[in-house]
């Protein structure tokens, strides 16, 4: 008798350990899913989700389960600081995946320092996310950075016969920061390169036609673009029916995702095939197994023939903390931030590593020139090249 | 003391004691509320006591915001300084804005002042070298409670408190100053002027008011006590952003105002309380909230036109009415 | 200094933009006249609008001239929509405070919009130019999309058609009548209800056509209704509320302002059409073209 008393004692005075271990990791993510980035912001979510529910079936990380706390930040940077403190004080998440703007991101960044949790942002590449005075120990992106992006398009533009080049960006941090490292970085490979025009309209702007025609007037020979998402379809059609792509003979490159599935899916016939864009993934790129296993998965998982690019996001962003938490064999912050740094997994894209300097990870994205294939109702990149970031990133 | 002042000395004790009940969330949403009600009361007094309906009230909270983050981040400006500013600086750009809002009537009144107000955004906006454009500015300093804990290591319930309770008691003294302050003029002569421009600005006007310059001077006070629930809120929301200033935040604060009531003092603030703790709970359960939001709003509509504290005084009006004749 | 054919092209430019809007705001400016209320909801009816053209097209699969049946079947659906609401709910509100009807407007607008969002999701759909027009053509040596060339002549007409209705027909001179005093018309034993739920769709349906035909020309996302709502705002307030000869004013001098601005300005279009708006209201009260309020 005394023996099963015992016992039982002896298991009740286990059972909050029991629980603590079982008890889910908690995830917070902050993601616009309303307003036009939801187009970027809602299936990046999914895209965790995605993963969370993969690695859950397989009985979690350390033996507990991962659970992910979506709340929509409105790709506005108050709204989304308001979300992470929420998730943090009401929620009481373990960490953060999550943000979209360039704006959101360095926001959240604060809020993730005053409460030491690991924040890793997936999707907002201003070089200021981690800068050298921005910098702290919980902070990571596996998004690319605006230097990135703007160099590895200027490799592309260096080697077209052009000289004459104009810019189109939105006035805002992303649109300066990414331009200003493209006409840097194109000066510095070739410098007979000239930037004849520069047209700035504002974040979110619906009629490109007055900034179309004066550009036009000075003559380019080759356009730089980052507007992003559905303002690229906005702004595409304008200048399709302006004639600008004719004009320039396709020498456009636009990046910001401008060559993506979802853009050139939903413009059809409409997309100015022809052009040079990126995109973060492709469902036909194929390169690896993983790749294509991954690309299975998600189509299943969204239910898509041809599933979004903007998943992988999310998905490289949960595979980052979970890796960390394994490594660290832990959920506690201070031991994930530290094993995150130098810290390389094999994710669908490709092998990417967290440097310690800077907290960033070598993500490049794929470039390519659109073009007509007869597999698809619509245009792909072709020959589509992942082009790796490491040597542009300082 | 009246009742109602027992009943608001009341709620004022209650928030003092929200941190006790040692939730770091409840404390939060708590502050957030409070400083809601501050920038929603002062609205009222444009809607409610004048009849001037603003859409762009968040200017002035977004000014407000920026002076005191400014001052505290970029210039180390010790708070009692750069809170008393935001009031000041919203108080004269309010005036400035203002003196052209009042000279037109109605809709056409709403609109400018909805101009200023986005006016004021994009300068937030673009102003990189001071604003920090659209990325904000990250970081506001909390002011400095070191007094007051090398104090409360000798005095009981005064040390011991994390910095953001101490800002909290901050908050709830200084708005509970300011709702005094705003109740004070709503009641005073000049208070009962403007119910009556409101009323009727003819008769006003015919018996030798100056209708526009009081009606300057509800929009000059209006926007300072927007200015200091702005100054409050950046160190808060430990940044601030031109978002404060869009419009977007002038429809949010003007439904809290409508929501609670604006025939009285206390609705806004009620509307305040009542929207962030609806938005809380919404948001754990779907990410439709707009579409609630829309649904509460059309309901009230229909059910409550004289909004939560109407249809509160309403309800408590019959019941006594029930209980004497009982 | 920019050669003429530069200056001719911008100014067209700034025409086709001042054309569309003219579209979206001639119905919020109907409605202001007749009903006294912004209608909120109204940037809602043209994101729709946007979305039933697009599902339309979907629908009718490939043919000649199914833009069109699309365009007008979604003006048509969301000019129903609007009869509907307003004969349920909005005339409820016609004795209330114009605050709170605007406050209806607004709270429409989140219902409706959030009501897209489940229907068509997030993705960006996309509605190519109708095949009789996607070419362009060149005049003075600028280049002139047929789409743009269209746009720029269906403003003015139907401009026109509202004058010839409002001025020339009975419908016309009651909603004139509706407009000054709406108890003596109904004194008179016009069925002012029923003229009420009209305009209100007709309203409907010019927000409706508005976002249906700039759907070529924009991408259909979440979020355009609130990009427009300002717009139109400012458009219609610019040119005085009511006054449909002022919208259109209002549009023009809008579009000329935007294309030029920027080249004098280049970076500072986000100011553009609030320091416009502010800039009229300051030095005439109630719009270009408008009347006193009291």
């Amino acid at each position: 008798m005394l023996h099963v008393l015992t016992l039982l004692v002896a298991a009740l005075l286990a059972l909050p350990l029991v629980a603590e271990a079982q008890k889910p990791i908690k995830v917070g993510m902050p993601m616009p899913l309303s307003g036009p980035p939801a187009l970027f912001g809602d299936p990046a979510s999914k895209g965790a989700q995605m993963f969370v529910d993969e690695i859950n079936a397989k009985g979690g990380v350390l033996g507990r389960k991962l659970e992910l706390i979506v709340r929509d930040s409105k790709a506005d940077a108050n709204e989304a600081v308001r979300v992470a403190r929420e998730l943090i004080l009401k929620e009481n998440v373990d960490f953060l995946v999550g943000t979209l703007t360039s704006a959101e991101g360095p926001a959240v960044s604060v809020v993730a320092k005053e409460n030491k949790i690991v924040f890793i942002a997936p999707i907002p590449k201003t070089d200021q996310l981690t800068a050298a005075d921005k910098l702290h120990p919980y902070v990571f992106r596996v998004a690319a950075t605006t230097t990135m992006e703007g160099r590895s398009a200027a490799e592309i533009v260096a080697k077209w016969p052009v000289t004459q080049v104009a810019t189109m960006s939105f006035d805002y941090a992303y649109g300066q920061d990414v331009t200003r490292a493209f006409v840097e970085h194109l000066k510095k490979i070739k410098p007979s390169a000239q930037i004849v025009d520069q047209q700035w309209p504002k974040l979110g702007e619906q009629d490109y036609n007055p900034f179309i025609n004066a550009q036009m007037a000075k003559k380019p020979e080759a356009i730089f673009s980052s507007i992003w998402g559905g303002f690229f379809v906005t702004y595409s059609k304008q200048a399709k029916a302006l004639g600008v792509f004719d004009t320039i003979k396709y020498n456009f490159i636009g990046v910001g995702e401008a060559a993506t599935p979802e853009t050139t899916k939903s413009m059809g016939a409409d997309y100015p095939v022809g052009i040079w864009g990126n995109s973060y993934d492709a469902f036909y790129w194929g390169e690896t197994a993983a790749h294509r296993d991954y690309t299975a998965r998600l189509s299943k998982y969204l239910k898509d023939e041809y599933p979004s690019s903007w998943a992988i996001q999310g998905y490289i962003g949960m595979q980052f903390l979970t890796e960390a938490i394994r490594k660290a064999g832990s959920a506690e912050s201070d031991k994930v931030a530290k094993a995150l740094l130098g810290l390389a997994v094999e994710t669908p894209i490709g092998p990417l590593t967290i440097r310690e300097k800077d907290h960033q990870a070598n993500r490049g994205q794929l470039y390519g020139k659109t073009v007509k294939d007869p597999k698809y109702p619509f245009a792909i990149m072709k020959p589509v090249t992942y082009v790796d970031p490491s040597r542009f990133m300082d | 003391m009246s009742v109602r002042g027992l009943a608001g000395l009341a709620v004022f004790v209650a928030a003092l004691l929200v941190p006790a009940l040692g939730s770091r969330f409840y404390t939060f949403l708590a502050n957030d509320v409070i400083i809601w009600a501050l920038f929603a009361t002062s609205l009222n007094l444009l809607v409610g006591y004048t009849g001037l309906v603003s859409f762009g009230h968040a200017a002035y909270f977004g000014v407000g915001a920026y002076v005191t983050g400014i001052l505290m981040k970029k210039l180390a400006v010790p708070f009692v300084l750069a809170w008393p500013a935001a009031g000041v600086v919203g108080a004269a750009c309010a005036l400035v804005f203002g003196f052209f809002c009042v000279r037109l009537t109605r809709i056409y009144f709403a609109m400018l002042t909805l101009a200023f107000a986005q006016i004021v955004w994009a300068i937030c906006f673009k102003w990189n070298e001071l604003t920090g454009g659209e990325q904000g500015m990250p970081e506001i300093p909390y002011p400095d409670f070191g007094w007051i804990e090398r104090i409360g290591a000798s005095v009981p319930l005064l040390g011991g408190w994390r910095t953001a309770e101490y800002f909290y008691f901050l908050c709830t003294v200084l708005v509970a100053a300011s709702l005094w302050a705003l109740h004070r003029i709503v009641t005073s002569p000049f208070g009962r002027m403007l119910t009556t421009i409101r009323e009727n600005a003819e008769r006003a006007e015919f018996i030798g008011v100056n209708v526009q310059r009081y009606e300057l001077a509800a929009f000059v006070l209006a926007g300072t006590f927007a200015g200091l629930a702005g100054g409050l809120f950046g160190i808060f929301n430990r940044g601030v952003f031109p978002d404060f200033a869009y419009w977007t935040k002038s429809s949010e604060v003007l439904i809290m105002t409508l929501l609670g009531g604006m025939g009285t003092f206390f609705g806004p603030s009620i509307g305040a309380l009542v929207l962030i703790l609806l938005n809380q709970q919404i948001v754990s359960y779907t990410e439709y909230w707009p579409l609630v939001l829309g649904t509460v709003l059309v309901v009230l509509l229909f059910g409550f036109p004289g909004g939560l504290a109407g249809a509160v005084g309403a309800l408590s009006g019959r019941l006594l009415r029930r209980v004497r004749s009982a | 200094m920019p050669d003429a054919s530069f200056v001719f092209a911008q100014s067209l430019s700034g025409l086709t933009a001042a054309m569309f809007l003219f579209l979206i705001a001639s119905g919020l400016s109907l409605i202001f006249g007749v009903l006294r209320v912004l209608n909120f909801a109204h940037g809602t009816f043209y994101m729709l609008g946007a979305y039933l053209a697009f599902q339309a097209m979907l629908w009718l699969g490939p043919g000649p001239g199914r833009f069109w049946l699309a365009a007008l079947g979604a003006a048509l659906g969301i000019a129903l929509l609007g009869g509907v609401v307003e004969r349920v709910l909005f005339r409820h509100l016609y004795g209330k405070e114009e605050l709170y009807q605007l406050l209806f407007t607004y709270a429409l607008g989140l219902i409706l919009s959030d009501a897209a969002k489940i229907f068509w999701g997030t993705q960006q759909k996309s509605v190519s130019r109708p095949p009789e027009l996607a070419g362009s053509f060149s005049l003075f040596g600028a280049t002139i999309p047929q789409y743009n060339l269209f746009i720029i002549l269906l403003g003015p007409s139907i401009a026109l058609a509202f004058w010839f209705v409002l001025q020339r027909t009975r419908a016309g001179r009651f909603i004139r009548a509706a407009a000054l005093d709406r108890e003596t018309l109904g004194a008179l034993g016009v069925n002012v209800t029923a003229l009420y739920t009209g305009v209100f769709m007709l309203a409907s349906f010019l927000g409706g056509l508005g976002g249906a035909l700039i759907s070529p020309m924009r991408a259909t996302t979440p979020g355009m209704d609130t990009e427009v709502i300002v717009e139109a705002f400012v458009v219609v307030v610019i040119g005085g509320l009511g006054s449909l000869w002022g919208t259109f004013l209002g549009a023009v001098v809008y579009g000329q302002v935007l294309s030029f601005g920027i080249l004098f300005f280049p970076r500072f279009s986000i100011f553009a059409v609030f320091a416009l708006m502010a800039a009229v209201l300051i030095i005439r009260p109630w719009g270009l073209l408008g009347r006193p309020l009291r």
